[in-house]
């Protein structure tokens, strides 16, 4: 076991951990913040997993927990603020952006940094900042669109 | 505004935010995964390293050793406590061969993957160690991959029990008796004989599906005195829960199956009944614990999603205008072991050959399907159940007819299009509606095709190919019982219960379980149209055995059609007593039609000044039913169930347009557009959203997505890093567009979409890339359509033109 102190979501938590056991677990297991998702065999391709690690998307399947001691991290619960929705969990809600949801979380985590670094993307900029996340459902569509539509809002201020 | 129809404009056919996603973009969902219970144990199962060999030991004391593993257990263990697999329950209406199996291997494993014993321990990283410990002894046997190897005499048989590898044969045309079918036989040749024109391919699809992004998993509880309480991710918990029963030999009452709300997509993938269910719930009864299951990508890619698989010799005849006359299939499909419940892998490509026809008229046909078992996994259903295969070697055989004819693909699509509906093929197989002719004649509004072949030769004299490919498809809206009790002995009826709650709230219950659909939100829009309420104010209850009515579960696109006609039916029933009620306290005789159900209102048409709120009415009937009509008694929950007197379908056109690099074989696509009769839409994103994603899985299986086998049986593409999906660089924007005609035989008139929905795009493709190739001549029969494959066919085709 071995002693950490990651802060999650604002709060920090100092928790003894296996060293082996895997961030994403975590999350899941220690904290209970199940909104963070497991698709592959943590080998990073689907994205599901996707968090924040000191404001980075990181895909937590590929860290060990003892990896972010010290660290800050955001998931998915971490995005709303105060009880609101950010604009680009408004957008993917607007834009039908999601079905079975599971990909989801993921993929919010990583746009929500893409955005911060191309507040004007084109849609094919979009497209290739979504490569390390796999969704089955949407085809993609609506997707890229509400991210196209999110990035638009942003630009006029809204937050 | 008409106050009797403002609501359900307001409603039908919006693009309202879905009612499931506050909690899934915010992280809430609830997932198989994220269902945890006190003393919770885990499971991991140890799978076989071959395809196909006897086990002659199984050495569990070092796993069982390590602190915190609480049981291991074997094959041979559950064959001493549970019944087989094979249970009627599980068992098509088919005449098949129906090898037994239990829910762990005995005696041999028959596909790499193939569940040997499973570890329950404390915690899942030590039961991951455990299960690593596990030594099983194997004897190799022969292996058998290839399906034409697997029904050739002497073949080695991958199920000792059975005569040989042929599972399922079937002739789909041309009567019941091999007389009559000779007959049939015959009488098609002679048109083949006589035929201006005829084109014959051997067409193969590989081993491909669609993949659900959430794993399967395993929840069960057991207790003495309620019994077994299973979680599992399910499209059909009301199936499993009688396969449970029936394996398990637990007393009905005591079984609950619950599908989680949230599940990670389903696809068909999640519709058979699998043999981990019965042995994580033989575990919990067995340990008196909960004990859970999450299947890991791997385990999943080498179990499950795996379909296509088929190799189709298709003949075609026609006259040299371009007249569709006969066609002639013999069709093989591999099946891998063959042991899955419900469909048992060969249901797939029994219902690809019904669908063959597809919307042509045809004089005749003469279709032969074999079946194959092999050392593979066994096939798992997937969207575009069977006829991906099918669908691309007929819609490429459509283009070949065209270019011997030397006409336009869509001109030989049109003029052989089926004119009029209901209509029923040559497979037997019944269209009840729709207008096929305007669906395509839409389609071809969103291209101008002379314009497009100016630009393509244009093109073509600097070095560039372009190219132009259609297809379309007939898909069920829903299945009906006509045709699920002969195909798989279970009903096709919709069922819903509608309670309503005292405070004028709307709770429904279906026995189905989405798994992404957002039947949350359709129901919701259908429910507030009929009440005259908002969406908000409705509650969709579905997955829960222990709350919903029976139904057959979320497969074959039955929200549109089946579920929300029978939301509508039990609707109905509620509003005519509603009605009765509210005349009788109003003092007038009136009847149903006589009053409006509008925002939140219900009126009195003939004297609008005398209505009722809908909560004061509902709370009336539901909390103070005293001072009621005559013969009426309070409460107000109605279940319907809802059957189509005849199977319905949906139907879709599609093109798009390609551009190949001869020197590369690569290919991007440029354009790819539709046309579809969805009927009338309730929630018009969500039906676009099925569409998108209906195409890529498409794209992605036509292009990317293999799972490949070695001779040996070794799967090699058991991870994301070699089962390749589509990302979203990989694929176009959709353009959808609309020529619906309402279906006269639901309620709301309108479909079931999305499932068979994937199996016009590899043919639309690979004609567009044919098209494009036409130059060197190029037809492509075979899939996936790599670019290494394309760059072959060209260069050959360039040493056969110098």
């Amino acid at each position: 076991m071995q002693t950490v102190r990651i802060t999650v979501n604002g709060t920090l938590f100092e928790e003894a951990v296996p060293p082996r056991m895997l961030l994403v677990d975590f999350l899941r297991d220690r904290l209970a913040l199940t909104g963070t998702h497991v698709g592959c065999t943590h080998e990073g391709v689907c994205g599901a997993c996707t968090i924040h690690l000191d404001g980075e998307a990181v895909k937590s399947c590929m860290l060990l927990a003892v990896q972010a001691d010290g660290h800050a991290v955001t998931t998915v619960e971490g995005l709303s603020q105060h009880g609101e929705l950010s604009v680009l969990q408004r957008s993917f809600r607007e834009h039908h952006g999601l079905q079975c949801g599971y990909c989801t979380p993921g993929i919010l985590m990583n746009m929500s940094d893409f955005l911060a670094r191309h507040p004007n993307p084109s849609d094919e900029e979009i497209r290739h900042g979504l490569i390390g996340n796999l969704c089955r459902c949407t085809g993609y569509v609506h997707i890229v669109k509400a991210v196209r539509e999110a990035a638009k809002t942003l630009a006029t201020g809204a937050v | 505004m008409d106050i009797t129809v403002q609501d359900s404009k307001r409603w039908m056919g919006a693009r309202l935010e879905r009612k499931e996603d506050l909690r899934l973009v915010s992280g809430q969902g609830k997932y198989l995964a994220d269902l945890v219970l006190p003393g919770m144990l885990h499971a991991v199962f140890v799978r076989s390293e071959y395809a196909h060999a006897r086990i002659t030991g199984i050495d569990a004391s070092a796993a069982r050793a390590l602190p915190g593993v609480v049981d291991v257990i074997t094959g041979e263990e559950i064959r001493a406590h549970v019944k087989s697999m094979r249970q009627p329950v599980l068992l098509p209406n088919l005449p098949a061969k129906y090898p037994d199996y239990h829910a762990l291997a005995v005696d041999k494993v028959k596909f790499h993957g193939d569940p040997v014993a499973v570890v329950i321990a404390r915690d899942k990283y030590l039961a991951e160690d455990a299960a690593e410990l596990v030594v099983v002894d194997y004897e190799e046997l022969p292996v058998v991959v290839d399906a034409e190897q697997a029904l050739a005499p002497g073949a080695t048989k991958v199920h000792d029990a059975e005569a040989d590898n042929e599972m399922f044969a079937m002739s789909f045309t041309g009567g019941a008796t091999p007389e009559e079918q000779a007959q049939n036989g015959s009488e098609v040749q002679r048109i083949f004989d006589t035929a201006e024109i005829v084109v014959s391919n051997r067409f193969r699809v590989h081993r491909t599906g669609i993949t659900p992004m959430e794993p399967r998993g395993v929840l069960c509880d057991w207790s003495l005195a309620d019994g077994l309480t299973a979680w599992i991710t399910t499209q059909r918990p009301h199936i499993d829960r009688l396969a449970l029963i029936d394996i398990l030999d637990i007393p009905g009452e005591r079984v609950r199956v619950i599908a989680p709300r949230d599940q990670g997509g389903g696809f068909g993938v999640k519709a058979p009944f699998y043999r981990e269910n019965v042995v994580i719930a033989y575990a919990a009864r067995k340990l008196g614990r909960p004990v859970r299951w999450i299947e890991s990508r791997y385990e999943g890619l080498m179990n499950v999603g795996q379909e296509r698989d088929q190799i189709n010799d298709l003949e075609v005849a026609a006259t040299r205008d371009g007249k569709l006359l006969a066609l002639r299939n013999r069709g093989i499909a591999n099946n891998g072991t063959g042991q899955t419940g419900v469909y048992w892998g060969f249901v797939m490509p029994f219902l690809g050959q019904v669908e063959l026809p597809n919307a042509y008229t045809w004089e005749k046909g003469d279709i032969k399907l074999r079946v194959a078992t092999t050392n593979k996994a066994c096939l798992t259903p997937s969207r575009a159940f069977g006829h991906f295969p099918t669908r691309f070697a007929l819609e490429r055989s459509i283009d070949m007819v065209a270019r011997r004819c030397g006409l336009e693909p869509a001109e030989v699509r049109r003029r052989n299009m089926v004119p009029k509906l209901p209509y029923t093929t040559i497979t037997g197989e019944y269209y009840d509606s729709g207008d096929f002719l305007k669906v395509w004649d839409n389609l071809m509004r969103q291209v101008d095709l002379p314009a497009f072949r100016r630009e393509q030769a244009a093109a073509r004299a600097q070095g560039r190919y372009l190219g132009i490919g259609f297809s379309c498809g007939v898909e069920l809206s829903g299945v009906a019982s006509e045709l699920l009790v002969p195909m798989e002995n279970q009903p096709g009826y919709g069922a819903a219960t509608v309670r309503v709650d005292p405070r004028g709230k709307v709770l429904i219950f279906g026995g189905d379980a989405p798994g992404g659909q957002g039947h949350e939100t359709t129901v919701a829009q259908v429910v507030a149209s009929i009440f005259g309420i908002d969406p908000a104010d409705t509650l969709v209850t579905t997955g829960d055995t222990g709350s919903t009515p029976f139904g057959a579960g979320t497969i074959g696109a039955r929200a549109g059609s089946y579920f929300v006609s029978a939301v509508h039916k039990a609707c109905a029933e509620l509003k005519e007593k509603i009605t009765h009620v509210l005349a009788h306290d109003l003092g007038v005789r009136a009847t149903a039609e006589e009053f409006a159900f509008s925002n939140g209102e219900v009126i009195y048409l003939r004297d609008p000044s005398r209505r009722k709120t809908f909560r004061e009415i509902v709370e009336r009937i539901i909390m103070f039913p005293v001072n009621l009509p005559e013969g009426e008694v309070g409460g107000l929950e109605s279940t319907a169930f809802f059957e189509a007197a005849k199977p319905m379908i949906c139907f879709n056109a599609d093109f798009c347009i390609v551009e190949v690099k001869p020197a590369t074989g690569e290919f991007t696509i440029k354009r790819w557009a539709t046309s579809e009769d969805v009927g009338n839409v309730i929630n018009q994103n969500i039906v676009d959203g099925q569409m998108h994603g209906a195409i890529v899985q498409g794209l992605s299986n036509a292009i990317f997505e293999e799972f490949i086998y070695t001779d040996e049986g070794q799967q090699l593409t058991a991870d994301f890093e070699h089962y390749k999906m589509a990302t979203a660089a990989d694929v176009p924007d959709i353009e959808l567009s609309y020529a619906s005609t309402p279906c006269p035989h639901t309620p709301l008139g309108t479909r079931g979409i999305g499932e068979g929905r994937p199996s016009s795009v590899p043919g639309a493709l690979c004609n567009a890339i044919c098209d494009a190739l036409s130059p060197f001549g190029i037809e492509i029969t075979e899939l996936p359509l790599r670019p290494s494959a394309l760059w072959t066919k060209i260069r050959d085709a360039r040493a056969t033109q110098r």
